[in-house]
């Protein structure tokens, strides 16, 4: 074994020595073959030959020289570099011969490749490697699951005391770390600006363990009680705010009210907690409170020992929460789970199969493309036959033509992938403008980078060789003498590659079939999304998240001592009708709860949404009541317990019984630091149902309440006006600040914008794409029907032209050939149809409610539009055919 | 393209016999070498004489023969192949 190996290396070690000295060595071997021959002259002189007739024999027992020389510069030199040089150079040469044909193989390559690349891009930036982080695939956090519920009952949000003992009693973790959300208002010109900002927990750089791009991060001294207060700013948030000065570095900002100087710029692909500034904050138990007198939550980040798997650690903190559960159990669900999961789930789960849908998608565009680009091929071998036929009777072996036109291929695909790299390039600036940005970590930046490259690279070789060795094994298995005994376009040659070249038509017409109808499908479910009934009228609303500061807003009272002269304010504007408070944005609708209704007892815990709102709230939105009336003024402002619910309330939990005057608890009103006493609320109203869990997702029963009843009840302002809500945002925010100049507006604008915006940004962004990748596809099989057609038409010119002379119609001829198109685009959209039956389940996860993977409709929409096109394509080529002349078809040869 | 099939089959022998033969009769040169086939394999196996050198030169990369120049019986500068010395203890 080992001596085997040790000549493989040797020989190698040989050939390239071989490689420097071809020139020597020839010269060697020349010298040896002349003493070999003129001995064997010798000997046959020797036997009784002439001189001549012993030169003639000595060479015939030799050999062919030429040919040994070949074999022995073949055996010297390392897979021949010298050869595939020579047949690169052959290659470019043929290609630069026949412009036309290599323009449109590249050009559907660089299609193909491109659209492939910037996919995988985003693949690889957002699902492969979207962390910049050291072992980001074993930082895993933790979810509470409530068996009685759905995901929506998920808990990954911890108390201070939770987090340490997690932290403190984990045998499965090497190092836990957390981070808690914190509006972080500063002081920027004549208002106020706000920072998304993260407390982060003692040891959190370490954990992550990357260094600060200017300055320094977060260090143990900076958690000790009475150190200088310090932040640390990401790159994004420098960049635009700070358009990236150096100098900002070591100033001092007042944050929240206080001065913390800034003493770090993280590089630009750290994004933790997708915050803009990172805040040293050590958790105390006990110290409950954070925003607006709410429990303080802290999301928390374990990385796992080495050899330790998620379902060990879910185990190990299953322990854990059950002896939290014991001390809190309000806090705890009464049956619950606890699971691990990896930091890239946090963020993008949903958007997962999206990407990997589209994958396929564009691998499908690629394999038209390829197979486009074989029939080219498998054209051209044909028109070809003689040139081999030629080489191979010269002594070419067959393995050789095979590499000939290999490697042709792999300079057509080489040539592709570095259009599909330009392709990529442009497309993934339009692919990240229309992503939906929450949908990826803030950690990932979409980018060509080397693995991409090498993934173009490895996909140029895979479209060669998928493309070019059918052809090229064909070409290469011919007989000699048929090709060089007909004498050029031949009546019998041209039939012979014909049934390759419709299978690969027929696959052609199947995939770009898929495709559109994956395409069509996508279509109707965004349209559909967008005719979903949310129960209220979004135009003419200006909406705005006020963000108050902490510090002098805790109370109720405080609260309310802001927004009642502010409603009052800007209902004064011109052309506004209504103004309202509110505490969650549509198509959102508030916090859940746990409820119990007065007179009812229940087997399983009774859930509700709670929003708090101001009188103007169903007048702003133009939601209907179906029973009672909207809160009175009065009401609100003096905090009554008045509650307002939907119709989907009533059916689950009052089906036919009165519920006016029926009083609500609600749970979640009692934990808050300002419990309401009596959290009892008076059922005043109904309305109709208003989608509130998002676009897909069905209603939630929900309950409205006057947002006076909580320190943190009204954190958005909406406005319904006469005028476009854009052209009211500078008199609001004058507004605004005339009732307290420290407040910050956040995302002002048209709510009818944001909800296409943030809603439909998804299913856009799928439907976008697959349109491109099917109508790319439609033309590429556009292309395909109408060159394999076009060329078997220019090869029967000869019998149409016998057919025409002995008297066919024009018109037989025109049939003739649309059959023979036609009966391949048939086969193909068959075939399709029963693929994408097939594949439905695949895509059905991606589509709105309401509309099917078998959507009659759409199936025969596309199709049709498939057929129309593809017969035009047959058109074309048939109405040459037609009009072909009898004579000089038959002069043609 | 059978012919490149059967002289495939042959190569691998014709190795083997090279190497017999130059473990039986010590170095020759490849006229030499073609001789000693011919007869041993008693005129069955017509063979083109050059491939005996694609063999040689397959055999010295790997490294089981070595050539050097020397002079023929008859006074001609001929190429004589042996085999290494590591590599003669052959079956």
């Amino acid at each position: 074994m080992d001596n085997v190996r040790i000549c493989r290396l040797r020989a190698l070690a040989a050939r390239l020595r071989g490689l420097f000295q071809s020139q020597k060595r020839d010269n060697d071997f020349d010298e040896e073959v002349k003493v070999h021959l003129q001995l064997l002259v010798d000997r046959f002189v020797a036997q009784g030959m002439s001189q001549e007739e012993a030169a003639d024999a000595a060479r015939r027992q030799f050999g062919n020289t030429t040919l040994l020389q070949e074999d022995r510069r073949e055996l010297r030199t390392c897979v021949s570099v010298e050869a595939l040089a020579r047949d690169v150079r052959y290659a470019l040469r043929s290609l630069a011969r026949s412009r036309a044909f290599a323009a449109v193989a590249i050009g559907t390559l660089g299609l193909g490749i491109g659209a492939s690349t910037a996919i995988f891009s985003v693949i690889e930036n957002v699902l492969l490697e979207p962390f910049p982080y050291k072992d980001a695939s074993r930082m895993v956090f933790l979810r509470i699951h409530d068996t009685a519920r759905g995901e929506e009952g998920d808990r990954q949000g911890y108390t201070a005391n939770e987090f340490l003992e997690f932290a403190h009693q984990s045998h499965v973790f090497d190092g836990v770390i957390a981070a808690s959300g914190d509006l972080v208002l500063y002081k920027q010109g004549e208002g106020v600006e706000a920072f998304d900002g993260a407390d982060v927990t003692p040891g959190t750089f370490e954990f992550f363990g990357m260094p600060a791009l200017h300055g320094r991060v977060l260090q143990p001294a900076d958690y000790q009680p009475g150190a200088p207060p310090v932040f640390v700013i990401r790159h994004k948030t420098w960049m635009e705010r700070f358009n990236g000065d150096p100098r900002v570095l070591n100033k001092t900002f007042v944050l929240n009210g206080t001065a913390r100087t800034l003493i770090g710029i993280m590089p630009p692909r750290f994004g933790w907690y997708g915050a803009d500034v990172w805040i040293p904050e050590t958790p105390v138990p006990g110290a409950a409170t954070g925003v607006a007198g709410l429990t303080r939550r802290w999301f928390l980040l374990g990385r796992l020992k080495p050899g330790v798997s998620k379902a060990q650690a879910a185990a190990d903190a299953m322990v854990i929460a059950n002896q939290l559960a014991k001390v809190n159990p309000q806090d705890y669900p009464a049956h619950f789970q606890v699971s691990a999961k990896v930091l890239g789930d946090s963020v993008i789960g949903r958007f997962e199969s999206t990407l990997y849908t589209i994958l396929a998608a564009v691998g499908l565009l690629l394999l038209i493309g390829c197979g486009n680009v074989a029939n080219l091929m498998l054209a051209r071998a044909t028109s070809r036959e003689k040139e081999f036929a030629l080489r191979a009777a010269l002594g070419a072996g067959r393995a050789r033509l095979v590499r000939l036109l290999l490697v042709e291929s792999l300079v057509l695909a080489i040539g592709g992938a570095a259009l599909g790299v330009l392709i990529a390039w442009g497309g993934l600036k339009l692919i990240v403008a229309a992503m939906p940005q929450d949908f990826i970590p803030s950690e990932s930046v979409i980018e060509l980078n080397a693995p991409v490259l090498a993934f173009t690279l490895a996909v140029a070789v895979f479209t060669a060789l998928s493309f070019g060795l059918a052809p090229a094994l064909r070409a290469a298995r011919r007989d000699l003498n048929d090709p060089l005994r007909s004498s050029g376009k031949g009546v019998i040659g041209g039939f012979g590659t014909g049934r390759m070249r419709d299978t690969v038509v027929v696959a052609e017409v199947a995939g770009s079939l898929t495709l559109l109808i994956a395409a069509g499908l996508l279509m109707r479910s965004f349209a559909a999304l967008r005719e979903v009934q949310l129960g209220l009228q979004a135009d003419h609303v200006l909406q705005s998240l006020l963000l108050l500061p902490e510090d002098r807003y805790k109370t109720p009272a405080q609260s309310r001592g802001f927004f009642q002269p502010l409603l009052a304010r800007v209902k004064e504007l011109p052309g506004v009708e209504d103004a309202t408070a509110s505490s969650a944005l549509p198509p959102y609708g508030g916090e859940d709860s746990k409820i119990d209704i007065s007179g009812k007892s229940h087997e399983y815990e009774w859930h509700a949404l709670v929003q708090q709102v101001s009188e103007g709230y169903f007048h702003v939105l133009r939601i209907p009541f179906k029973v009672g009336r909207s809160f009175a003024e009065e009401e609100v402002n003096d905090a009554r317990k008045v509650a307002i619910v939907n119709e989907t309330f009533v059916s689950s939990f009052l089906r036919g019984e009165d519920t006016m005057g029926r009083r609500i608890k609600l749970a979640a009103l009692a934990t808050p630091a300002d419990p309401a006493s009596e959290p009892w609320f008076e059922i005043v109203g109904v309305v109709a149902d208003v989608t509130n869990s998002g676009l897909q997702a069905p209603v939630q029963p929900e309950i409205w309440i006057p947002y006076t009843i909580t320190g943190s009840g009204a954190q958005v302002l909406m406005v319904r006006s006469e005028r476009t809500p854009t052209s009211l945002m500078n008199e609001v925010r004058q507004a605004v600040w005339a009732t307290d100049a420290g407040v910050a507006l956040a995302l002002p604008g048209a709510l009818e914008d944001r909800i296409s915006q943030r809603l439909y940004a998804g299913p856009r962004f799928s439907f976008l794409l697959m349109a491109i990748f099917g109508c790319l596809g439609l033309i590429l099989v556009t292309i395909g029907v109408y060159s394999v057609l076009a060329y078997a038409t220019s090869r029967k010119t000869h019998e149409i032209g016998i057919r025409i002379a002995l008297g066919a119609e024009r018109a037989d001829v025109l049939r003739l050939v649309v059959t023979a198109g036609f009966r391949l685009v048939t086969a193909g959209v068959g075939i399709g149809l029963i693929v994408s039956l097939l594949l439905g389940r695949a895509i059905e996860a991606e589509l709105a409610r309401g509309v099917k993977p078998y959507d009659p409709a759409t199936l025969a929409a596309t199709a049709l539009l498939l057929m129309v096109t593809a017969a035009l394509a047959c058109w074309v080529p048939a109405r040459r055919a037609a009009r072909v002349d009898p004579m000089v078809a038959l002069r043609y040869e | 393209m059978t012919h490149a099939k059967k002289s495939e089959v042959l190569q691998g022998t014709l190795d083997l016999m090279i190497l017999k033969t130059l473990h039986a009769l010590g170095p020759q040169h490849g006229f030499g070498i073609a001789r000693r086939i011919e007869q041993v394999s008693r005129d069955v196996l017509q063979l083109n004489e050059g491939t005996v050198y694609t063999s040689l030169l397959r055999l010295m990369q790997q490294g089981w023969i070595t050539a050097e120049w020397g002079v023929s019986d008859n006074n001609r500068k001929a190429k004589f192949y042996s085999i290494t010395a590591r590599r003669s203890s052959l079956p």
